[in-house]
């Protein structure tokens, strides 16, 4: 069918009218809007605040979009749902994929349920601090809680477990939720603390390593495995790419920030260290601790000056735009690097984290911590035991964390889902090459995810530890402020402090 | 004159007996100051006075992190502070920034004003283009410097490094040695106009005929300057360094969206550190403690700038 300009315009107004009015199903309005010529494609994640890394070009993917919850699922929404019509449900949550996407098709929960739903997406320390706020007074300001697994344990005590009230409130319960289906891994790393149950995995950010094909193909330089040839690769390529304004690779490591945390305990675990022993002691300040840092300090030296004031979108930026080579960080910037706006589109090749020549056991470590190739910054979504709407709340939870939704979150942004049915989904795999929203790294992601994915401590202190103290001290060494570049003498004084806070809040 | 023509007016206005008594509630009659002032009283108690007798009694708590409660403990919280290094640091930034930020923008907003002190045609518009600045809000001009200084894509960066006038290996914002200078630029710029609106204000006041005597005297412009509108303004100056400079102390906005208080602590200023202490570590008694150290820092400088200037209100 062809049609004129205006009759186009016309038709594409009719028919976008006719489905607002619920007179159209949207399977019916995409099939005319592609008998229009209309297409649903890019949407720029990276205006929508301040994601980890920008996820740029993600794809509204129009066979996502058509599709549905099944028939039960969907009956059981509408009519279980809407016994709650008219309860408002409140969280806060930091700008990572799923609560940006969940926020965009938050609309098929409430049009079936008539549940309002308010999402706040605010940066990450203010997520910690409302639900702070929030479980100090147990207020019930927020239904849900986005808990980061760097804070998890502080709120065990506020949480409800998902899966004994999944069995306790049958009449609740959505059919076919399947709990199996959840990645192991992430279960136990992300969603428990001491084997209780806290929330259902929502984000899981990774690390992989990420490296410029191109580039090392042109300097004849095998894709780096050990941390030793990732330092050398990066000092080649710097040296050699000089004068076309590429580095080797590019830091996250902006003081006083979480990321210049998790770049330095993926060293520390990468050298045979841990933060803390067994003992409950500081451990960065032993040997093994000494040569992650070191080694950390080395590779500033073949990054981007700006490295010292960029955080995780910062170093996004830097590989987006074709100014690095090598990167070992958050498996999440992928999909925006094959975006079309990228300089660097296809470019970027996903790998396995670099290998360690020893990892610490996680029983030579202290408070949980799983010394490891992959550092996680997952995070769960939780249900307050304080919500004034616990059981809608629950509703959205459940809806939001189901097999369809969540595959649909990750076609929507090519992130990595929680569920291993979104992994092997043929939809998800389809979208495995080159182009907005790419899932061609989500199968080093599994691997990372399966096989060696690290955690921080779980401990109530390490919220501030990660984020104020360790961040801090390592951005006056970094940046030359104190210790005169001595490794040893930053770690000695950190693990001063912070041994002293950790037996002061009786945790020795 | 005017308590006469206002006791006229209250003369004027008839309000029978009865109205006073069964329509309007006593006090929407009565002359005396308190019924008006109530409601703004009410509000200076609710969010004024309570939130820092909050503050202080918070202050005498120490913070258990692993039960979330807080445990009376009356030193805890100021033995800590005094014995905390950060502490003294952000209080040498504070005041480093205060009086630096106040003498530039003092002496900028001065000579501006004097150059924009004429009523000759088109200088109105340049007056009102100044005020420009001061209506965005200072987080989203934090925003606009921290783009323009940024080491790898800013503008302002690029600009100085490709004019030779900056090494590109030290990214303003990211180097220890020049982070505070970058807040400081974005500060100048904003609030500068402040001080020029007010020094223009001053400089319309000031009486045309010490002037005019003075030129018939011969002295030159220098000397008028010095001897004549410095002096005459030199209280209108130190109302807007006492204003201005109690807006300095308490600067956040530009700390956090810009450096977060980094590299390092570089930039780290009282109410930043607090702000860290509240939202990173969650430690609120704490960061009471540190906002009420602040408090009563603001409040012994600007009483000793009050005395030692001997500002009027």
């Amino acid at each position: 069918m062809s049609f004129k300009k205006f009759d186009q315009q016309t038709f594409i107004v009719d028919t976008a009218n006719a489905y607002t009015n619920r007179q159209i199903s949207k399977r019916e309005f995409l099939r005319k809007m592609g008998l229009a010529g209309v297409g649903f494609s890019a949407f720029s994640l990276g205006m929508l605040g301040n994601p980890r890394g920008l996820r740029r070009g993600s794809m509204l993917g129009t066979e996502a979009f058509a599709d549905g919850l099944p028939d039960n699922q969907a009956k059981w929404l509408k009519e279980v749902g809407s016994k709650f019509k008219g309860a408002k449900i409140r969280y806060s949550t930091e700008s990572t994929p799923p609560s940006v996407v969940l926020n965009q098709i938050k609309k098929e929960f409430t049009d079936p349920t008539g549940i309002e739903v308010e999402v706040e997406i605010v940066p990450l320390e203010q997520v910690l601090a409302k639900a702070t706020q929030d479980v100090q007074g147990q207020l019930g300001s927020y239904d849900l809680y986005y808990l980061d697994q760097s804070w998890i344990s502080m709120f065990q005590p506020d949480c409800v477990d998902p899966v004994a009230y999944y069995k306790d409130k049958p009449e609740l319960a959505m059919p076919d939720f399947d709990w199996d289906d959840f990645s192991k891994p992430l279960v136990k790393n992300v969603a428990q603390v001491e084997g209780q149950w806290m929330g259902i995995p929502f984000d899981i950010p990774i690390f992989t390593l990420m490296y410029r094909k191109d580039i090392l193909e042109k300097h004849k330089i095998a894709v780096p495995t050990t941390y030793e040839d990732f330092l050398a690769a990066a000092r080649q390529i710097s040296e050699a790419e000089k004068g076309n304004g590429v580095f080797g690779t590019g830091l996250q490591a902006k003081s006083g920030h979480y990321s210049l945390e998790c770049d330095w305990s993926q060293a520390v675990w990468g050298h045979g260290g841990s933060i803390f022993n067994k003992n409950k002691k500081f451990s960065g300040n032993d040997e093994q601790g000494i040569a992650g840092l070191k080694w950390y300090q080395e590779l500033l030296k073949v990054s981007p000056p700006n490295s010292t004031a960029s955080t995780w979108d910062g170093q996004f930026e830097m590989m987006h735009s074709g100014q690095v080579a090598l990167v070992q960080s958050w498996d999440e910037f992928f999909p925006g690097l094959d975006a079309d706006d990228s300089k660097v589109k296809g470019l970027w090749e996903p790998a396995k984290p670099l290998t360690a020549k020893k990892l610490r056991s996680p029983s030579d470590a202290g408070f949980n911590e799983q010394p490891n190739l992959g550092h996680q910054g997952g995070s769960c979504i939780s249900l307050s035991k304080y919500s004034k709407n616990k059981e809608a709340a629950w509703i959205f939870m459940q809806w939001g964390c189901c097999k369809e939704i969540m595959t649909r979150c990750t076609l929507l942004g090519g992130f990595a889902p929680m569920r291993n049915s979104s992994f092997a989904d043929p939809r998800v795999k389809a979208k495995a090459k080159v182009g907005p929203g790419t899932t061609r790294h989500l199968e080093t992601v599994k691997w990372v995810i399966d096989n060696a994915m690290a955690t921080e401590p779980h401990m109530a202190l390490w919220a501030g530890l990660s984020t104020n103290e360790i961040p801090t001290e390592l951005g006056k060494l970094l940046t030359g402020q104190a210790y005169g570049g001595d490794p040893q003498k930053c770690m000695d004084a950190l693990a001063k402090d912070i041994d002293a806070k950790v037996k002061d809040a009786g945790l020795l | 004159m005017v308590s006469h023509h206002a006791q006229s007016l209250a003369v004027d206005v008839q309000v029978s007996s009865t109205t006073r008594r069964s329509v309007w509630p006593r006090f929407l009659t009565s002359e005396h100051p308190f019924p008006w002032l109530a409601p703004i009283t009410a509000l200076l108690l609710a969010f004024g006075v309570y939130p820092l007798l909050y503050a202080l009694w918070l202050s005498f708590f120490k913070r258990n992190p692993i039960t979330r409660m807080n445990v009376f403990n009356p030193t805890w919280n100021w033995g800590k502070l005094l014995a905390d290094e950060r502490v003294w640091g952000a209080i040498g930034h504070t005041y480093l920034y205060t009086i630096t930020a106040l003498l530039i923008e003092l002496c900028l907003g001065l000579a501006i004003a004097l150059l924009l002190d004429s009523d000759r045609k088109g200088y109105g518009s340049l007056r009102a283009l100044m005020t420009l600045p001061l209506v965005v809000p200072p987080a989203v001009t934090g925003m606009m410097f921290l783009l323009m200084l940024d080491g790898s894509f800013g503008v302002l960066s690029m600009g100085l490094v490709s004019l030779g006038l900056w090494p590109p290996q030290y990214p303003i914002l990211a180097s220890s040695g020049s982070a505070l200078a970058g807040i400081l630029l974005a500060d100048i710029w904003q609030w500068t106009p402040f001080m020029v609106l007010i020094m223009l204000a001053g400089l319309r006041a000031l009486p045309k005929e010490p002037f005019e005597a003075a030129a018939i005297d011969g002295a030159t412009p220098s000397q008028a300057f010095f001897r004549l509108t410095l002096p005459m303004l030199s209280r209108i100056i130190a109302l807007a360094v006492l204003i201005r400079g109690v807006d300095l102390f308490r600067i956040y906005d530009y700390v956090k969206v810009m450096t977060d208080s980094g590299p390092g602590t570089a930039t780290e200023t009282l109410t930043s550190y607090a702000g860290t202490i509240y939202f990173k570590n969650a430690d609120f008694p704490y960061a009471s403690t540190i906002s009420l150290f602040t408090l009563l820092l603001v409040i012994v400088t600007s009483s000793i700038f009050i005395k030692l200037f001997k500002v009027r209100f």
